[in-house]
């Protein structure tokens, strides 16, 4: 082997690793010859599964709309305002309309589990609500399936 | 039945330790110059997923001291005979100049992938077209806004492959000064950023290394880098064995 003369700390050694390495490097790759005889292999449907993710797909679209959807994005983000409002209104002195609005809102933002809360409570559960729904938008789904790292 | 690895040149030291397709061991057969290296098959089927890693030990082992060619995973032949008649005589010319032209030469691989969640919320920060459809698409209910969000996701879509082929072409820069040869392939799954494989020669190895060093710290935590080998020239050999000098030569 070569004795390396740049600094240590500034090589990286390569080096192959897990399954999706292997095949990532493996599959389609190498020699053709056309007259091979064709043994089954089986399993090779789930091998190349994840490699064949296509991204101009309406599967594809449908996955990067939610997964911006569930992003928490603090300055793209409109809902970290709605709380002070919803405390404005609930203190008094809004006009009925207002409110009107807010409430629509917020049936949208806390979702079917708070709706036994609201009925009994009143205006202390809308703040609880409003910071559940937060909490909620911004736990991932774990979605990936990459194996790798 | 014979399980086909790779081809090398006869007469390199090509005995090889490692357990071959279904275990059998490994041997050589000659025609010529040329020696390609395969295993007696039993059966018709095989379990993919163990004889991938089995065919990656075989070339693995051989490449760390000579060039190979691989041959295509899952390449059986009927026999001895055939490995001459179909492999090694028919395209034994063709063979010999890619042996040539790659004799001291490994591939190496950097791929990249992005923080998923990270990357979409750039594109959301950068692109006003795709934070305004977001908004929109909040106020309404999910299947008001099924279409609405095929376009949202269209729009995000146009926006990672912006990105893929910038980051592409930042890598492809800072890399290939140090390589023969390179190669674009498809970056894998949706955080794929890019697929490069490189042909670098043996002694240069380290001097790449350094460059992809150089250009993880450049890129920051921005894309996740993996750097895999040195491999046998499996994309450099990506070939049907039909006339004609690669277009890198």
């Amino acid at each position: 082997m070569s004795v390396a003369t740049t600094p240590r700390g500034y090589i990286e050694r390569p080096r192959p690793s897990g399954l999706a390495d292997v095949i990532d490097v493996i599959l389609d790759k190498g020699l053709v010859i056309d007259a091979y005889v064709r043994v089954s292999l089986i399993g090779i449907e789930i091998l190349t599964i994840d490699a064949r993710i296509v991204i101009a797909s309406v599967d594809t679209y449908l996955r990067f709309a939610e997964a911006v959807n569930r992003l928490d994005i603090t300055e793209a983000d409109h809902q970290p305002g709605l709380p002070e409002l919803m405390e404005e209104v609930t203190s008094g002195g809004a006009s009925s309309k207002t409110k009107g609005v807010i409430e629509g809102v917020k049936e949208k933002i806390t979702g079917d589990d708070d709706d036994d809360d609201d009925k009994g409570k009143g205006s202390s559960s809308r703040r609880r609500s409003s910071s559940s729904s937060r909490s909620g938008s911004r736990s991932r789904s774990g979605s990936s399936s990459k194996g790798s790292s | 039945m014979i399980y086909v690895y790779g081809v090398l040149r006869r007469g390199r030291r090509a005995d090889v330790a490692a357990a071959g397709v279904e275990q059998a061991p490994v041997r050589g057969v000659e025609h010529g110059d040329l020696l390609a290296l395969v295993s007696d098959l039993d059966g018709t089927v095989l379990a993919a997923a163990r004889e991938v890693r089995a065919h990656w030990a075989v070339l693995d082992e051989v490449a760390r001291s000579v060039t190979v060619l691989p041959v295509r995973f899952g390449t059986v032949l009927e026999d001895d005979d055939a490995v001459r008649a179909s492999l090694l005589e028919p395209n034994a010319e063709r063979i010999a100049e890619l042996l040539e032209v790659l004799d001291g030469r490994v591939q190496l691989n950097v791929r990249a992938h992005y923080d998923e969640d990270r990357l979409l919320a750039d594109i959301v920060r950068a692109s006003p077209t795709v934070a305004s459809m977001r908004d929109r698409i909040k106020r309404l209910p999910e299947q008001a806004a099924y279409y609405q969000r095929i376009q949202l996701g269209e729009a995000v879509a146009g926006e990672v492959a912006r990105r893929r082929e910038a980051d592409a072409s930042l890598a492809l820069e800072a890399l290939e000064p140090h390589a023969v040869a390179s190669l674009v392939e498809e970056p894998r799954g949706s955080d794929g950023a890019f697929a490069l494989a490189f042909l670098v020669e043996r002694g240069a190895v380290d001097a790449f290394g350094a460059a992809v060093a150089r250009f993880r710290e450049q890129a920051g935590d921005r894309l996740r880098i993996r750097f895999i080998g040195p491999l046998p020239p499996y994309g450099f050999t990506d070939d049907e064995l039909r006339a004609g000098s690669p277009a890198w030569a």
